[in-house]
């Protein structure tokens, strides 16, 4: 696989303190990577390593197969980013502040800030200054401005921070059309997990400044372990019936009175009829589906496996 | 390096550097007659007297290269747009080094103006309101020009003696003033001690170069974020 960031051994200690150590990160051409962390796992000091803004304290970056340097700065043309949040010279205006942006990247193209300002939605606000600006509307400018070169690599630390749903539902969007028309690799943060798992297509969990997993949502919609919980009025007659009459064999009982079904051939309503037939009273009956946040929490709470 | 500059200067809070700059001006201008007038009358004994307090009255631009280098240092820290200027493909000293020298350059030139403003002024109202005995010579002329050069040379100079501690490692506002206004008046204090003002100059102009050194010398490292 073509890796277009690669990290090896990469520690950042500020302080004494260590931020993040030994992140070894494997990002593809053209996939969407999401960085999984709670708040102060080390999320945005990886991103903020990854644009220049910080320099590691130990350990190599590879962007695009080179060593990222001070020597090698040149790299950075190849790629957009917001980190933490998005930062304007808030004097200035909108048009003013992407135009100050394509100078310093030695890009002059009018109709690709028209068009970076059209894709995130913001219209006739060219001459507003940035600083009568909403967080959401910052955030969209922000986009615009990452986006505004065509990068091949954009890095968004919590792109839908501040936004509405739609605003939310439009930055997905946007993601997932950069990504599949221009083939554009995205590195994005976020702590709404739900969020992550519409647009991501690989994950890397951060905890502690460590890099747990790195692992494909594919990956874990194969792992899912979807289930049936149940409570009854008589565990052991409906284990019976269950095993008897329905033939369900993949179940266990947890915390002595409830019933967990693996074997998920009979529905939730089916299973419900049954046991009403034969008189047995339910108290509590769920499908369970594992998501994201429930592999998140769960690798959180083993410590994963360190990559 | 100049399209750098450039930036710097884009970057900029244009309408109050601009402001600033014509009110130190304003001020300037009137200082030499207001001086002799109501201060120190033994400075109007000759036009190359006044020509040196005029000198001494220009440092007051080494106040505005304070002001500047919060603009475009420390204010970029505090509002973290630095951190813009460090995603760019471009190393970190060659920016000091472009904000360094759109400062001077700036310094430099509000400080050759401020000079011919001054000079003109002065003469004016001289004829007008006769405070300096005499008219001024050719030598005295001659004289002002090359104060005006030498002095539009050195106080940008002496202005970056904040620059290395104050802004770019301790990254505040009014340490770099109150350093910026000490540095000023210390060639103007210089006879309370066996110092020739020239001398101080010449140490505090050492100083601003050794500042402009560290700062640039150390971006990568003292200059992170």
């Amino acid at each position: 696989m073509n890796n277009i960031v690669k990290t090896t051994g990469l520690t950042k200690n500020i302080k004494g303190k260590q931020l993040v150590t030994n992140i070894n990160l494997h990002i593809h051409k053209g996939e969407i990577y999401g960085l999984l962390g709670q708040n102060g796992a080390g999320k945005t000091t990886i991103m903020k390593m990854l644009t220049g803004i910080t320099k590691p304290t130990s350990g190599e970056i590879e962007l695009f197969g080179q060593r990222f340097t001070d020597r090698s700065k040149f790299i950075l043309k190849r790629v957009g980013s917001i980190i933490e949040y998005p930062i304007f010279f808030e004097h200035l205006t909108a048009i003013e502040n992407l135009k100050l942006h394509c100078e310093y990247l030695g890009y002059y193209d009018d109709k690709g800030i028209k068009q970076a300002l059209d894709m995130v939605h913001l219209k006739g606000i060219e001459d507003k200054y940035v600083k009568e600006f909403s967080l959401g509307m910052k955030q969209r400018l922000g986009i615009a401005r990452a986006i505004i070169t065509k990068p091949e690599l954009i890095i968004l630390d919590e792109p839908t921070n501040g936004l509405d749903p739609i605003g939310i539902k439009d930055t997905r969007d946007l993601i997932l059309m950069l990504n599949k028309e221009y083939g554009i690799t995205f590195i994005l943060s976020s702590h709404i997990l739900k969020e992550m798992e519409q647009v991501v297509d690989r994950i890397g969990v951060i905890d502690n400044g460590k890099l747990l997993n790195e692992v494909t949502l594919e990956d874990i919609r194969k792992q899912r372990t979807d289930y049936i919980e149940l409570l009854t009025t008589d565990v052991q007659k409906t284990l019976y019936l269950l095993e008897n009459e329905l033939h369900i064999s993949n179940m266990k009982i947890i915390q002595g009175n409830r019933i967990r079904i693996y074997d998920l051939t009979h529905s939730q309503s089916d299973i419900s009829k049954f046991l009403i037939i034969h008189e047995i009273g339910i108290e509590e009956i769920q499908k369970h589906t594992s998501s994201l946040e429930d592999y998140f929490y769960e690798q959180i709470n083993r410590g994963g496996t360190i990559v | 390096m100049f399209k750098l500059m450039f930036l710097e200067w884009k970057k900029l809070k244009r309408h109050s550097v601009i402001g600033e700059v014509i009110i130190y001006w304003l001020i300037l201008m009137f200082m030499p007659m207001f001086f002799i007038k109501m201060i120190m009358p033994a400075f109007g004994q000759s036009y190359a007297s006044a020509i040196e307090l005029n000198f001494f009255i220009q440092l007051g631009f080494i106040l505005f290269g304070g002001s500047l280098i919060n603009q475009v240092f420390i204010e970029e820290y505090k509002n973290k747009t630095i951190s813009l200027s460090f995603r760019y493909p471009i190393s970190r000293k060659k920016l000091f080094m472009a904000k360094v020298l759109f400062i001077s350059l700036f310094v430099f030139l509000a400080t050759m103006i401020s000079f011919i403003l001054t000079g003109l002024t002065t003469y004016l109202l001289d004829q007008v309101f006769p405070i300096i005995n005499g008219q001024p010579t050719d030598s005295d002329i001659s004289t002002y020009f090359s104060s005006m050069i030498i002095g539009s040379l050195i106080v940008p100079l002496i202005g970056f003696i904040p620059l290395f501690f104050f802004a770019i490692w301790k990254r505040e506002t009014v340490p770099t003033i109150v350093c910026s206004i000490v540095t000023m008046q210390l060639p103007n204090f210089s006879s309370f001690t066996n110092f020739k003002p020239e001398f101080v100059i010449a140490v505090l102009c050492i100083l601003g170069a050794l500042s402009i050194y560290l700062s640039i010398k150390t971006a990568e490292s003292v200059g992170e974020i």
